[in-house]
């Protein structure tokens, strides 16, 4: 079942594109400089956290802006990609009640989205690696394995909030709440040395402050990411995927009617 | 072979009495169990369609052909039941699925031809010829929210035909639009039928059923009440009405004293008049096969019989009708003087008919006075516009009523 689910993905496969690329299209065209402005919400994001955080941090920390910078990306492709993704059924109530097609192809394709926006940003953060010298190590070719358990994750996630939103129209602001405790319960502005030893342990149950520290490690560090760390990552992207996609599927059928 | 097989199809919405959009709302109420109802849109259903074949399905407002059709687009799931399509399924629900405003012409054909299942070659190479069929080559880097509606339907509409279906549903597409439209609708539809091509037709307009239909599957009330060759099955749903009739009737009274009386001023006590030496009793309307019936088609036979009471014997009464369109249009009047048949004296019981050949009057409700007058013109019974019935176009002429013609050059 699930390989003929996903021979019929590869066959809409230019379908997930299109409205994944029309999309992206769509969120900077408002404006002529948009793709400037996009660049320049994380931008202004990292200042102030810079500004304030480097003045807060008691134990200092090697490259901290570059530090924030890995934080403030993947972060915010998680809460972009989820943040779409919630409304990927709702939004498209017009399309659902007409036609037919997969219909996790469109939390699909607002991942897509949301990685095409995140792969821009990148681009700025590349420019700041070249800028601060920082040496390319082979550790490096850990970072695609934890990028992707982070899209997985955030699939995973993006395809039970959506299933849920169609039902219940509060789960959009209700996982906004969750974002923002999510960004200052993870590693994102400090390290995790600021905490006791068991207080470590239990900030280490969120499979996301794994993937900013190990991709900080690879990436930044130049140092190996560790296996406890990459299994912790895989293991529980496949649980969120599979998860999502129980629930996504438990209610899709009732798409059509409730939306 | 059969492209589309249904088999023992139910469709049940619950329908909740209030309904919970919110989690919060969920908690609470979470010791209130929430009521439904349970509405039966489709029950048992059974039918195929042949390969090549074109299967019409028509029915009342909320009798669930809309359902049906979404239940073989996969769009809803049946309740029970199954619906096997052996091929390619092309849905026109609607034209200009997924069309996003703040995109260009070009780039809405891209998607809206991916959602309808175009590969992207074809795409390519079809752009053009989509665009030119659309007449938009001017506009194609125009974003379509400065399109007119009737360019962004034109534009819905090239890209559609484009798309090479196996199975086509069809869902009144044809219903918007001008006439020029339709008639392009209605040419591509031919193609499609003339190209082999499996259609399912969905539509109000017995007159566009007959001529693309092979066969028509009639819905009432979401049961299967017939399937069979068109012409039949369109004969049946406009003749096999008749429990509805006494109703329709009685209806009649309070729908013309409400509505159209107030509009016309008219009072209601003006509706009947006469001294009531004889009474019209009631007065039925008959079809072709001789039942009774308020629905009929435009050129059949059709019978009017009015039903009298005489109480006192009466020499030389006139009986007469007249027909009013739905706006109180007078269409037509004609009494027994008018024809020259006397009738020298009724008593008691009885009924008269009229017979009317074949019935001019395309489509619309007709309303119906029936009066009887004493050769002096005194009304004995009068019933202002108390009857109607309603006349079902199986022309594609427009207008109200036939009048009988032919082109020459």
């Amino acid at each position: 079942m699930i390989f003929k689910h996903l021979e019929e993905l590869y066959s809409y496969r230019n379908l997930i594109w299109q409205l994944a690329w029309s999309e992206f299209k769509l969120r900077y065209k408002y404006s002529m400089l948009g793709y400037f402005w996009s660049l320049l919400e994380p931008l202004l994001m990292l200042i102030v956290l810079y500004v304030v955080f480097s003045h807060l941090m008691k134990i200092p920390v090697e490259h901290y802006q570059l530090f924030l910078f890995v934080g403030i990306i993947l972060w915010g492709f998680l809460s972009r990609a989820t943040n779409f993704g919630v409304s990927s059924i709702v939004g498209k109530a017009g399309i659902v009640k007409k036609i037919y097609f997969p219909r996790d192809i469109l939390v699909i394709s607002s991942c897509i989205t949301a990685l095409l926006m995140s792969i821009f940003e990148s681009l700025v953060f590349i420019m700041f690696m070249i800028f601060y010298k920082i040496p390319i190590s082979i550790n490096l070719a850990y970072a695609p394995l934890i990028l992707l358990s982070l899209c997985i994750i955030s699939l995973g996630l993006s395809l039970a909030l959506s299933a849920l939103n169609v039902f219940y129209r509060d789960v959009q602001f209700i996982w906004q709440v969750i974002l923002q405790v999510g960004f200052y319960i993870t590693p994102i502005l400090y390290t995790l040395d600021i905490f006791p030893k068991d207080l470590q342990k239990f900030i280490l149950l969120n499979p996301i402050a794994r993937i900013i520290i190990s991709a900080r490690n690879t990436i930044i560090y130049s140092s190996p990411a560790r296996m406890e760390d990459l299994l912790f990552m895989l293991i529980s992207s496949i649980i969120f995927l599979l998860v999502g996609y129980i629930i996504f599927f438990r209610l899709e059928p009732k798409f059509a009617e409730e939306i | 072979m059969a492209a589309i097989k249904a088999e023992h199809l139910h469709k049940t919405f619950r329908i909740p009495h209030e309904k919970r959009t919110t989690i919060f709302e969920t908690l609470a109420g979470a010791f209130k169990p929430p009521m439904y109802e349970n509405f039966h849109a489709l029950k048992d259903i059974n039918f195929t369609v042949e390969e090549g074949e074109a299967l019409g399905i028509i029915g009342d407002n909320g009798s669930g052909k809309s359902t049906l059709l979404k239940i073989i687009a996969k769009i809803l799931r049946p309740s029970s039941g199954s619906v096997t399509a052996l091929k390619k399924l092309t849905p026109f629900l609607e034209l200009g699925v997924g069309f996003q405003m703040d995109l260009t012409a070009v780039e809405n054909v891209k998607i809206y031809a991916t959602i309808m299942g175009m590969k992207k070659r074809e795409i390519n190479d079809k752009l053009d010829s989509i665009i030119e069929f659309a007449g938009l080559e001017k506009f194609k880097d125009t974003k379509l929210k400065n399109f007119s509606s009737g360019m962004q339907v034109r534009l819905a509409f090239s890209t559609a035909i484009q798309t090479e279906p196996e199975i086509l549903l069809m869902d009144e597409v044809l219903a918007v639009g001008d006439m020029e439209f339709q008639q392009k609708c209605l040419s591509v539809l031919e193609q499609y039928r003339k190209g082999g091509i499996t259609i399912i037709f969905v539509s109000h307009d017995l007159s566009y059923v007959r001529r693309f239909c092979d066969r028509t599957l009639l819905l009432n009330h979401g049961i299967q009440v017939a399937l069979g060759k068109t012409n039949e099955v369109i004969d049946k749903y406009v003749y096999g009405k008749q429990d509805e009739i006494i109703v329709g009737v009685e209806n009649a009274d309070l729908e013309n004293d409400s509505d159209l009386f107030q509009d016309d001023k008219i009072v209601v006590d003006n509706t009947r008049r006469g001294d009531q030496k004889i009474e019209i009793k009631n007065v039925e309307f008959y079809d072709k096969f001789g039942n009774l019936s308020s629905r009929f088609n435009s050129f059949d036979q059709m019978t009017i019989r009015i039903f009298y009471c005489a109480y006192e014997k009466i020499f030389d009464p006139i009986f007469g009708i007249a027909l009013y369109s739905e706006k109180g249009e007078n269409l037509f009047g004609t009494n027994t003087e008018l024809k020259n048949v006397v009738i020298d004296s009724i008593e008691g019981k009885g009924y008269i008919d009229l017979q009317i050949k074949s019935i001019s009057m395309l489509s619309g409700r007709f309303l119906l006075t029936v009066g009887i007058d004493s050769l002096t013109h005194h009304p004995y019974d009068w019933h202002d516009k108390k009857y109607y019935f309603d006349v079902i176009s199986t022309s594609r002429d427009a207008g109200i009523f036939d009048v009988p013609c032919k082109w020459v050059i």
